[in-house]
């Protein structure tokens, strides 16, 4: 293709900018990277090539010559390779080559010294100075460099919605837009985006995007594609992000929540990240394989989600443009590779280690409640127990805790050589079973102070079914042993006044499960029997709280996590990431050497690599993260390659407000909300998002503009379901199914999948928010990937945004779309009068502004069209009125419903609806 | 470049600033693709993307499970010799077997029960099993590959492998990256369509990522033709709704449109009023493709009477021609359950009635259409079988587990050699050998000649149709991806 005057103009404008020093990070290396390290890069094998990522490699005696000379740089023989016609650089036979720009950069750049510097994303970020509102200072820089300024703010009520569907993925509700637009206080703007940040819709809406990033979905994704059990880390998510959990420790939790001293519930499902690689158990897989493909694809996915860097070339050889190591790479790896899963998920829900949590939002919320104040009784009881002796005269037990041991058994077992599934205290001082988590094949064992108030021979008691002993001080004085229904067996000892060491054993082979433990005091003291004794009011409360625990637990559900081996199993380099080739010595876990170091006192474990992923050293994951925030608040990131911070990815359009950034999103204490609040709140954000005829800049790379651009899948169908008032509000559990066309998962599965069925749901459920929408990874809902939603089997940090005709049948078609149209239709009837004020009603719920006199006449058009169509057409009114399972309003006009269902379907569908600008 | 960036470009620049922006670096492919089917039009599409195309289209007729070499082309009489014996040492010479059969004591060689005739072609013949009567009619116009081979042992990621280049999901699939490369000729239907054909063995799942795009912008999937419900997804018009209706909502919402694209000056919003535009054409040339009543009666007696049951893969193979007449250029058919781990002749029977005749018809239905010349049409699996049996051995009942070595792919049309045999294998049928007989152990890094790795496959195919693999490439994470990764060899033996 023969150059266009274009070419030549860019051609004399470089010339003209010539003067200016070659900066090297930003202009050389990108160039020195595309082009050349392919052969003269980090992983050049061949010895006597010259290497050109460093400048020792370059300056580097080739036998007389170097490929840049400091002594005497006119000689460097880059530059004449450069322009050599016969043996040029890069060789004719090249697959890409330098363009007459780039030949000219480099001459320069070796001319002006060959200096060398790292690469911008490698060095850790500093804060540049700024006056004022920081991310303003810096965009308007940029634009005054050009001779623009900022865009006139965008209308408030554009803002307005702009805002609520960047915070919350939802338009404002009407009322609550009006009193925005009727509030004439300074900090009406800001104390709107505050309400936002509140909603809880706030983290359903921005978990979307780290689930998207870390590939989650409810299925195993390989193979037979089994159901997972792992929805309430999904959950969890939602609520870190809800309750603004700082994301160093939203980080860390989820890397190494499982090590974490005193690790909670929470901390454990947060883990579930570490399980999200897609698995399989398909028939002849091999062990090894799949054990080494689980681990790549977890180091692979941190290098996008939270290194933005790839890393899977380095799985098979160091890497070509950036510094990675390939026995770097399975240095990471280690971190990943002593995990306690089995390689293969055996099609199973439970793929083990898994843990049992609540099982959706309002479960979590009441559980913690309960532990809540189960926390403050203990510790009541924890005091007394403390400061009474006997604690409590009328009770002699105290002290008393229980190990909790899974086994089946004909007799007592050695219950010292087992390890227990659980342990705790009883401070009810009671001999409670609740704990257990089975009916069936499980022990005992408790130990606890017993207070006798005078000297004497005291009588035990044990009743128990299966078997029983007692012991005082560590002699046997009761022994109920063996298979039997309920029996009472007694045994007598003599005790001196004050506190001897009790224990009771217990087992429960099968059928009903009993322990009762009594005494009697020698006579002329106060007979105390267990059985009989009256609690206290806090004992009474006590109990009855474990019990709803107990009864809560029950209904807990199974949720995959990290867990690591006692014994970490050794990782060896892969040669050419073959898992059947392991290479040369064990390696111990650790970070890539241009990232940084561990820093001091980290373990060598998940809990180490999460606190070096957050610590100030580390160059990349604040502005990695950071960049994300920015992509979906501004519609683009900073960095618009935000899955390659390397030096293959682009360049930050605003390198200095990206640094700013990172640097105080650490200093912030990892606040997210705040920095969401500081991102919507400033003029950048609020300009106007129409294209200006002063500016052309169709990427938007100035940022002289507001976003635009068309929502995601879920928000299309979330938008659809609100304005139609069905959104179901109910926050979390199992995925949803909303309808589908009936044989598109059967059509694809083996027969002995668990998810070969697709069965719509009922009711409620198929009406909740897209963020619950179950994810089948090898065939998601196709609402979601018509519209650009990625299958999550591998990492998506930015979506596609297309435009199809498949999209537009959908829009207008699909049965949960004219479902929502006509509830949408009935709403606009019942609740306003005439046309006029339905479509005011319409257009503010959609596009937050009532319609231009343009739309109100098509509108009006089309309305006018449809009602005499439907007047005598009843039939048809009624087919339409009946699509999807909710029944339509019998006190309604079907023909006059059925034509405003066809301009809801419309509105619904067009760019005013499904774009944010 | 981004993929939104990507986008902005093809909306925003004027062609001006296309060619522009295109001589300063951005690929050739990705250059045809920004410009759509004007530039192919314009070019001639018969010119490709990188060199002259000998194809415009493609027929993918994918046998999902391995369909068994032995059994349909791979004649071994000395298996036959040495029923029930043990495999040799010297023959698996190392090659890992899948859990399935590992524990199994031993190997004994099972012959194939069925009988190998030979048929001319334009060279020295080729075997054909009585399995497959009606393809051996067409034996002189098939390029008969019997030496593809590849590395995965199941089908997860043997599948996910032929078809997107990478054993793991993530990658964009064959036909993204044909829709990437070569648009589409027509206005009025997708440009990259996929059928999945009935079966009674449904063994072995099919995952979307065969026809997804991984990486790219999802407008590159291919778009489901469906012989259940709506052929193509959301296609028809809810109940109570008529075509009338539909243009009149199209001629308001094109009018709301057109009010946003005034105030924001967005060119995403003309798009996607042609989107709508285009779907409303869909709505009736799908319908009028899958309208068969025109079709005379000397057309299904090709395709076979099948050809009359919507989802039967003779009708999917006649859909495909019809699809193919209209412009698409890049068409699959999923046929699954070739998955005969037992009872393997009972399963492959059915498997064979079900694509024999459908598979003869296409390419004698395109020769008479005058088709054949410039449609590739493609036949193959993930993998081969073994030769020897998994599970309990008789002469008359057998199966067989996976096999990676080698297994048998053909060709037809499409500039592809007719009535030629590529490759061979030794006397199991167990390792590719050289023209001499010997076993020879090729590998994805360099071409042996004789030798047909899935990436040299995939190499070829694009070579067919104009697009030089290694030079279709697609930018993330800073790596320009290939179909091929850093592999495959266009086999130029079997090119006209």
């Amino acid at each position: 293709m023969k150059p266009f005057p274009v070419l030549l103009l860019l051609g004399s404008l470089t010339s003209f900018l010539s003067a200016k020093k070659v900066d090297f990070a930003r202009e050389v290396l990108p160039v020195l990277s595309n082009k050349c390290f392919v052969c003269h890069g980090p992983d050049t094998k061949k010895k006597d090539l010259v290497r050109l990522d460093s400048f020792e490699g370059a300056t580097r005696d080739l036998g007389g010559y170097r490929a840049i000379d400091v002594a005497s740089l006119k000689d460097s023989e880059i530059l004449a390779r450069l322009h050599d016609a016969d043996d040029p650089m890069p060789p004719e036979k090249a697959e890409k080559k330098l363009t007459d720009q780039e030949r000219d950069l480099l001459s320069r750049w070796v001319k002006e010294g060959g200096k060398y510097a790292k690469h911008w994303a490698f060095v850790k970020p500093q804060k540049p100075e700024a006056k004022g509102n920081a991310i303003d200072y810096f965009v308007g820089a940029k634009l005054q460099a050009e001779g623009k300024d900022f865009a006139p703010d965008a209308e408030r009520a554009v803002l307005a919605r702009r805002a609520s569907l960047v915070l919350t993925g939802l338009p404002p509700e009407p009322k609550r837009l009006q009193a925005f637009l009727d509030d004439g206080k300074q900090d009406a703007y800001e104390r709107f985006v505050d309400e936002l940040l509140a909603s809880s819709r706030f983290g359903e809406h921005q978990a979307r995007y780290w689930l998207d990033a870390v590939r989650y979905g409810d299925t195993h994704g390989l193979h037979l594609d089994n159901k997972r059990g792992i929805y309430p880390y999904r959950d969890w998510v939602v609520r870190a992000l809800n309750e603004n959990l700082p994301l160093d420790q939203f980080i860390t939790w989820q890397l190494a929540g499982d090590l974490l001293p005193k690790s909670t519930l929470e901390q454990k499902v947060a883990t579930g990240f570490v399980r999200m690689n897609p698995s399989t158990a398909e028939g002849g897989a091999i062990p090894a394989e799949f054990q080494a493909k689980n681990n790549f694809d977890r180091v692979e996915n941190l290098g996008i989600s939270m290194l933005g860097l790839s890393l899977i070339c380095a799985r098979c050889h160091t890497h070509k443009y950036d510094p990675i190591l390939q026995t770097e790479y399975f240095q990471l790896l280690a971190f990943f590779n002593s995990t306690a899963e089995g390689p293969m998920d055996g099609n199973r829900y439970e793929y083990a280690p898994n843990v049992r949590a609540p099982s959706d939002q309002k479960a979590w919320k009441e559980w913690e409640e309960l532990k809540a104040e189960q926390a403050v009784i203990l510790e009541k009881l924890e005091q007394r127990n403390k400061t009474a002796s006997p604690p409590d005269p009328a009770y002699p037990v105290s002290n008393l805790s229980y190990k909790f041991y899974h086994g089946v058994w004909d007799k007592m077992p050695d219950f010292s050589k087992l390890k227990p599934k659980k342990e705790g205290k009883l401070s009810t001082g009671r001999f409670d079973l609740s704990a257990r988590d089975r009916d069936d094949g499980f022990g005992f064992v408790f130990n606890g102070d017993f207070h006798c108030p005078v000297d004497g021979e005291y009588v035990f008691a044990t009743s128990s079914d299966d078997g029983s002993q007692l012991f005082i001080d560590g002699k046997k004085v009761v022994d109920n042993d063996g298979l039997h229904p309920e029996v009472t067996r007694e045994g007598k000892v003599t005790l001196k006044a004050g506190k001897h060491r009790l224990e009771v054993r217990f087992f429960e082979n099968t059928g009903g499960e009993v322990l009762k433990v009594s005494w009697k005091a020698p006579l002329g003291s106060a007979e105390v029997a267990g059985k009989a004794n009256p609690m206290s009011e806090l004992q009474k409360k006590a109990a009855d709280l474990a019990s709803r625990i107990a009864a809560a637990e029950k209904k807990f559900t199974t949720t995959l996590v990290a867990k690591e081996l006692p014994k970490p199993r050794v990782t060896k380099l892969l040669h050419r990431g073959e898992y059947d080739q392991p290479q040369g010595e064990p390696l111990q876990p650790g970070v890539p050497a241009a990232l940084g170091i561990l820093p001091k006192d980290a373990p060598a474990n998940r809990l180490g690599l999460a606190q070096w992923l957050v610590s100030p050293e580390q160059p990349l994951v604040a502005r990695v993260l950071v960049n994300r925030i920015w992509q979906r608040t501004f519609g683009e990131g900073l960095v618009r390659t935000p899955a390659d911070f390397g030096l293959q990815g682009e360049q930050p359009t605003h390198p200095q407000l990206l640094d700013w950034l990172a640097v105080e999103l650490r200093e912030s204490g990892w606040n997210l909300k705040g920095m969401l609040r500081s991102m919507v709140t400033s003029r950048s954000f609020r300009q106007s998002s129409a294209r200006r005829a002063d500016l052309p800049d169709p990427e938007n790379r100035l940022l002289g503009r507001g976003p635009s651009h068309r929502l995601d899948a879920e928000v299309l169908r979330d938008i659809a379901l609100w304005s139609s008032g069905l959104l179901d509000p109910f926050m979390g559990g199992e995925g949803v199914k909303p309808y589908q066309p009936s044989g598109m998962w059967k059509a694809l599965m083996h027969p002995g999948s668990n998810t070969k069925n697709y069965v719509a749901d009922k009711g409620e459920r198929l009406y909740r928010r897209s963020l619950y929408v179950y994810w089948k990874r090898t065939s998601p809902h196709p609402m979601m990937t018509l519209f650009d939603a990625p299958s999550r089997e591998s990492s998506c940090v930015q979506r596609s945004r297309t435009s199809t005709p498949t999209q537009s049948l959908a829009l207008l078609n699909e049965t949960q779309r004219v479902e929502t149209a006509r509830k949408l239709a009935e709403r606009l009837v019942r609740q306003a009068k005439d046309d006029d004020a339905r479509l005011n009603h319409l257009f503010t719920l959609l596009a937050s502004r009532a319609p231009s006199e343009v739309e109100r006449a098509a509108c009006a058009k089309l309305l006018a069209v449809m009602r005499e169509r439907y007047m005598d057409a009843e039939g048809d009114a009624l087919a339409l009125l009946s699509v999807g399972d909710i029944p339509r309003d019998p006190k309604l006009k079907a023909a006059e419903v059925a034509a405003w269902t066809q301009l809801a379907v419309i509105v619904l569908a067009s760019d005013a609806a499904l774009f944010i600008y | 470049m981004n993929n939104n960036h990507y986008r902005d470009l093809e909306l925003m620049m004027t062609r001006r600033q296309l060619f522009g922006k295109a001589a300063l670096g951005l690929g050739t492919a990705a250059m045809a693709n920004l410009l759509g089917s004007d530039l192919l039009a314009a070019a001639g599409n018969k010119a490709g993307m990188h060199h002259p195309a000998k194809a415009k289209r493609v027929i993918y007729l994918f046998m999902s499970g391995g369909p068994s070499h032995h059994d349909l082309w791979d004649y071994k009489p000395k298996l036959s010799e040495d029923y029930g014996k043990d495999l040799p040492k010297h023959v698996r010479d190392g090659q890992r077997i899948t859990g399935m059969t590992s524990r199994q004591k031993t190997l004994p060689l099972a012959p194939s029960k069925y009988k190998f005739t030979k048929h001319d072609n334009n060279h020295k013949g080729v075997w054909v099993s009585e399995l497959l009567p009606h393809t051996a009619t067409v034996a002189k116009e098939l390029c008969v590959i019997k030496s593809t081979f590849t590395e995965a042992i199941n089908h997860d990621p043997a599948i996910t492998y032929i078809q997107t280049g990478s054993q793991v999901p993530g990658r964009p699939s064959l036909g993204a990256w044909l829709s990437y490369g070569l648009g589409t000729l027509n206005e009025d239907l997708p440009s990259y369509v996929v059928m999945h054909a009935r079966t009674r063995f449904a063994e072995q799942s099919l995952f979307s990522r065969l026809w997804g795009t991984g990486f790219m912008p999802s407008d590159h999937q291919g778009i489901l033709l469906r012989s259940q419900g709506d052929p193509v997804l959301y296609l028809s018009n809810p109940k109570g709704v008529s075509s009338d209706d539909r243009r009149a909502q199209l001629d308001a919402l094109a009018t709301i449109n057109k009010r946003h694209h005034e105030k924001f000056a967005d060119p995403e919003v003309l798009s996607r009023i042609k989107q709508h535009e285009m779907a409303y054409r869909m709505q009736t040339s799908v319908p009028e493709l899958m309208d068969l009543s025109k079709e005379p009666e000397k057309v299904f007696e090709l395709y076979g009477k099948d050809a009359r049951t919507p989802g039967t893969f003779a009708a999917c193979c006649l859909n495909a021609r019809r699809l193919a007449e209209r412009g698409v250029r890049n068409i699959q058919i999923f046929h699954r359950g070739w998955d005969a781990h037992g009872n393997l002749p009972g399963e492959h029977q059915s498997q064979c009635k079900d694509i024999d005749q459908g598979c003869a018809g296409l390419i004698k239905d395109l020769k008479r259409l005058n088709m054949l010349d410039d449609t590739l049409v493609v036949w193959g699996g993930e993998f081969g079988r073994t030769a020897y049996c998994q599970g309990k051995l008789s002469r008359q009942n057998y199966g067989r587990d996976h096999h990676p070595r080698c297994f048998t792919t053909w060709m037809a049309g499409g500039g592809v050699k007719p009535g030629i045999t590529y490759g061979q294998t030794d006397d199991y049928a167990y390792n590719i050998a050289d023209a001499d007989g010997n076993p020879i152990k090729p590998n994805k890094d360099k071409w042996t000649p004789g030798t047909m790795h899935i990436h040299d496959l995939n190499a070829t195919i694009l070579h067919l149709l104009g697009i030089d693999h290694k030079r279709l490439t697609y930018r993330y994470q800073g790596r320009d991806f290939r179909l091929t990764d850093v592999h495959g060899h266009v086999v130029k033996d079997i090119i006209t």
